[in-house]
């Protein structure tokens, strides 16, 4: 997939993007508003994405039968709508009108005109916004099983939001497009080195930001992450480039109640609000801090994690 | 470009049932019955009172219920999703025109059997009515797509309705203004002409301008009206 460059007042707006995309990988795009409308804009090829917008809406006077009547009809697809209905959990509300149905039953069912969809790519914006828990866990599954004959793409301003299907995630902002590693896996078990107990406590981060070099108290730290070999140190929603390594870190901030939950990622456990059990990648970690921001947790740090918190 | 019978009677009922639980959209469906029943005991001594009725009928329902199911679709971006269908646009078009046709027909063979009124001649009358159908279903598509929302669509029809329905009355200011002899070739003056010809006594040239004006009309506004759909709807 291949996205022109675009300028806004002589400065650089988007960069040139181009990565693959293959069956079983779903793709995920961070990024603000403005840049999801310039890429949406550049998908106008209707023979090769269905592009689904979040402005979209439905037929509001059809039941919920009849709308999966005309999209079976219209899309020429083989099948009958009852079977159709069961698979999407929507026995229940056969038989409602689709401007009746609460706001979240009623975006997904929107959502699912992409399973009509025939064409080879599908986008979808910002799919996970509007809907509850359970509806998103059953569209997550209607997503996984698409993912197996569609290549799926994600634009989305939310990295939770990405988390929950995505196999790959890239962050788009004025630093440019880079890949975000989220991926879990269980060979990273690097050899640390055992920590020196008699280290001295007073620590203080550096980092670099516009030339100026920053130090930080561990505590004001919400997460570091690495991304593309380089690390980023973020605090209060902004983040800052720091030239130790993780590992180096991690050993310097252990004692700080810091914790190293997944191979790009440290999280200071003090902020950990909520752990997420069913995103793409299994587990992820919420933050308690001003914006909203989640961690990815490898699987097999959960164990670990749990008797640190003594839960 | 093709058509599929199945993607467009798929079209056909899905409108239908959005339409008819529109009530205030489907509401306009009885205003024809009830106009010929005022009318029916008038009938004679109001001669323009069938003509009236017909021109009427054709911009508040026709051309009404066309421009709104083209904007209600456009204001939740429903036609875009269509278009990333199997669906040719020709299927959306024909689709919905078909479901318009079919209750514009059926309600005015009502209201013309309450009103009374016998055509001089079946065979220009019937032909006639058919063609304007057609005509006010292009107008109201063209409104349609120039409105985005429906509120937008029942104010755009108000120049249709002015033009189609002022125009047999237009007639009154030619001695004063005769620049308005131009409205005698508006279709719904034509109308007025050939259910004002008397039972006994015409000749084939009454009976023939009015369809064949109607006829040149319809044609171009149903090509205007393809056209400006196609276009608008790349623009989507």
């Amino acid at each position: 997939m291949q996205f022109q460059p675009m300028y806004d007042d002589g400065e650089l707006f988007l960069p040139k993007i181009e990565f693959n995309m293959t069956l079983n990988q779903s793709i995920g795009i961070i990024t603000d508003l403005k840049r999801k409308q310039l890429l949406m804009n550049q998908l106008v090829n209707h023979s090769q994405y269905y592009l689904f917008r979040a402005g979209q809406s439905e037929y509001l006077r059809l039941t919920v039968e009849e709308l999966i009547t005309f999209l079976i009809k219209v899309s020429e697809r083989d099948g009958r709508a009852a079977l159709l209905i069961d698979y999407f959990a929507l026995k229940e509300e056969r038989k409602v009108k689709i401007k009746d149905l609460s706001s979240s039953k009623r975006m997904y069912v929107t959502l699912l005109r992409v399973f009509f969809a025939h064409q080879p790519t599908l986008v979808l914006e910002e799919p996970y916004f509007y809907l509850e828990e359970q509806d998103r866990h059953h569209f997550k599954r209607i997503l996984d099983d698409l993912s197996k004959e569609k290549q799926i793409l994600i634009l989305t301003s939310n990295l939770e939001d990405a988390l929950i299907s995505c196999d790959a995630i890239y962050r788009l902002n004025e630093s440019g497009f880079h890949p975000l590693d989220i991926r879990d896996s269980e060979e990273d078990k690097q050899e640390v080195q055992k920590q020196d107990e008699a280290n001295i406590t007073l620590q203080k981060i550096s980092t670099k930001r516009n030339d100026k070099v920053i130090l930080f108290n561990p505590p004001e730290i919400d997460f570091i992450e690495s991304v593309e070999g380089s690390i980023l140190v973020h605090v209060g929603g902004e983040n800052y480039d720091c030239a130790l390594t993780l590992t180096e870190l991690e050993q310097r901030l252990l004692n700080f109640g810091f914790y190293r939950c997944h191979r790009s990622y440290i999280v200071n456990l003090q902020k950990v609000r909520e752990i997420i059990t069913w995103t793409k990648n299994s587990y992820s970690l919420r933050l308690n801090t001003d914006k909203d921001a989640v961690v990815p947790l490898s699987r097999s740090k959960l164990q670990e994690l749990k008797t640190l918190l003594n839960i | 470009m093709s058509i599929s019978y199945k993607r467009v009677r798929a079209i056909f009922v899905k409108d239908y049932k959005e339409f008819s639980r529109n009530y205030a959209v489907s509401i306009m469906l009885i205003f024809p019955v009830i106009l010929a029943l005022l009318f029916r005991k008038a009938g004679s001594s109001l001669p323009e009172a069938s003509g009236f009725l017909f021109n009427t009928s054709f911009v508040i329902l026709t051309c009404f219920a066309q421009a709104c199911l083209i904007a209600e679709e456009k204001e939740r971006n429903t036609l875009r999703s269509l278009m990333l269908t199997p669906a040719t646009a020709m299927d959306v078009l024909i689709g919905k025109s078909s479901l318009v046709f079919v209750m514009s027909a059926v309600v005015l063979a009502i209201s013309t059997f309450i009103f009374g009124y016998v055509p001089a001649s079946i065979w220009a009358f019937v032909p006639t009515i058919i063609l304007s159908i057609i005509l006010y279903t292009a107008a109201g598509t063209i409104c349609g797509l120039f409105s985005k929302t429906l509120l937008e669509a029942s104010l755009s029809i108000l120049p249709v309705a002015f033009v189609f329905m002022g125009a047999p009355w237009g007639a009154t200011f030619v001695k004063d203004y005769p620049i308005f002899k131009v409205l005698d070739y508006v279709p719904s003056s034509q109308l007025v002409h050939l259910l004002g010809i008397s039972n006994t006594g015409y000749t084939t040239g009454d009976v023939l301008n009015p369809l064949l004006i109607t006829l040149a009309w319809t044609v171009v506004l149903t090509i205007v009206s393809v056209v400006l759909y196609q276009r608008r709807l790349k623009d989507e």
